[in-house]
């Protein structure tokens, strides 16, 4: 029979903060840095994704660069070995939506990637 | 299949609950007969947490309108920064939980810039610092349409900004949550730290309201009086 252990999140996590245990594992620097241009990848997300669809093939600018963490496709299966960098992406809205307003051409939208979805523009 | 079922039945009294009730419901008794909690456990555990409110917050905000040095630490490390309203985010519930274990960034609003903080995926929010959400966040209708038409959603939840001022929504997908930090409205010269928490409603640190004096409440319960009051 086998035994998940289901303590050990909390295990890792405690007194440090979950993405903040992930510290380090990324296994070098940021690919990006704040200010520069990235594309959304659409890339195929098969059963689990947090990338959302509205932004896929849209660019933006990275606005933070956050931490690093298993991406989600991953970590949602347990797989917590390989890690990579976060970044917070800004849009402006006017690229994600075609519909969106003109006279509002400075509104914007932020939303957070892990690396594999970003290239350089 | 028969058709004789009676088109004149009552409408039932209670909803079905939902498959998400089902399946907590199912969870938590397999965890209680395998001994990982008790009960009593589950109950402390939810009086717990309906117990945390947007207060912690809502001083953090004021704190910051008050003092420069401290939010300077509130934008690098907020995570530090919630110790001095008694939240230890490392450490969120004593319990052990894992889903509260996440980073805390705090959105600083200017005069043109105004942020407002959804999880379009499902319903994040930073829970150890303002407690549980609004219904109204967990619903597919705001979280799809505020991304999409943010001026015309705030506007539902009366707030009507001016076009001067850029609205920035901010979708929180992953392991940062947020709050935002409204700017410190006119009128509140000389306020103290207690009176200005009292403003910074948890609308405002969602960002579907700004902050103003005299408003302390995001609900104003209206109060219906009888129309024949019974005279004793």
């Amino acid at each position: 029979m086998s035994q998940h252990d289901r303590t050990h999140h909390a295990s890792i996590a405690t007194g440090k903060g979950d993405p903040q245990c992930f510290e380090g594992t990324a296994g070098g620097p940021p690919k990006f840095k704040v200010g520069e241009r990235v594309r959304i990848k659409d890339m195929p997300d098969i059963f689990y994704t947090r990338c959302q669809v509205y932004t896929r093939g849209a660019v933006g600018e990275v606005a933070v660069v956050t931490h690093e963490s298993p991406a989600p496709e991953d970590e949602a299966w347990g797989h917590v070995d390989k890690s990579e960098w976060f970044y917070i992406v800004r849009f402006k809205q006017t690229d994600l939506w075609p519909e969106y307003p003109a006279a509002f051409a400075n509104d914007t939208l932020q939303t957070e990637f892990s690396e594999r979805w970003l290239e350089a523009v | 299949m028969s058709h004789d079922h009676d088109h004149n039945a009552p409408a039932p009294m209670v909803d079905e609950i939902s498959d998400f009730e089902a399946l907590e419901i199912a969870v938590r008794e397999i965890c209680i007969e395998k001994g990982l909690f008790s009960a009593e456990d589950h109950r402390k555990f939810t009086e717990f947490a309906e117990h945390i409110g947007p207060t912690p917050a809502a001083r953090m905000v004021a704190k910051c309108w008050l003092d420069p040095e401290y939010k300077k630490l509130v934008m690098t490390d907020a995570i530090a920064a919630s110790k001095a309203v008694g939240v230890d985010y490392l450490n969120p519930t004593g319990f052990g939980t894992p889903s509260d274990y996440t980073d805390l960034r705090v959105l600083e609003d200017t005069p043109t810039v105004h942020h407002v903080v959804v999880c379009t995926l499902c319903s994040c929010y930073p829970r150890p610092i303002l407690g549980f959400q609004p219904e109204w966040y967990r619903t597919p209708n705001y979280r799809r349409r505020i991304v999409r038409w943010p001026r015309q959603v705030l506007a539902e939840f009366g707030l009507t900004l001016p076009a001067e001022v850029d609205v920035r929504v901010e979708d929180s997908n992953q392991k940062c949550r947020f709050i935002v930090m409204p700017v410190r409205p006119a009128g509140t010269e000389g306020w103290t730290e207690d009176q200005l928490t009292e403003i910074v409603t948890r609308d405002c640190l969602i960002g579907v309201a700004l902050p103003k004096p005299g408003v302390t409440s995001n609900l104003e319960l209206p109060v219906h009086r009888a129309a024949k009051p019974a005279q004793h």
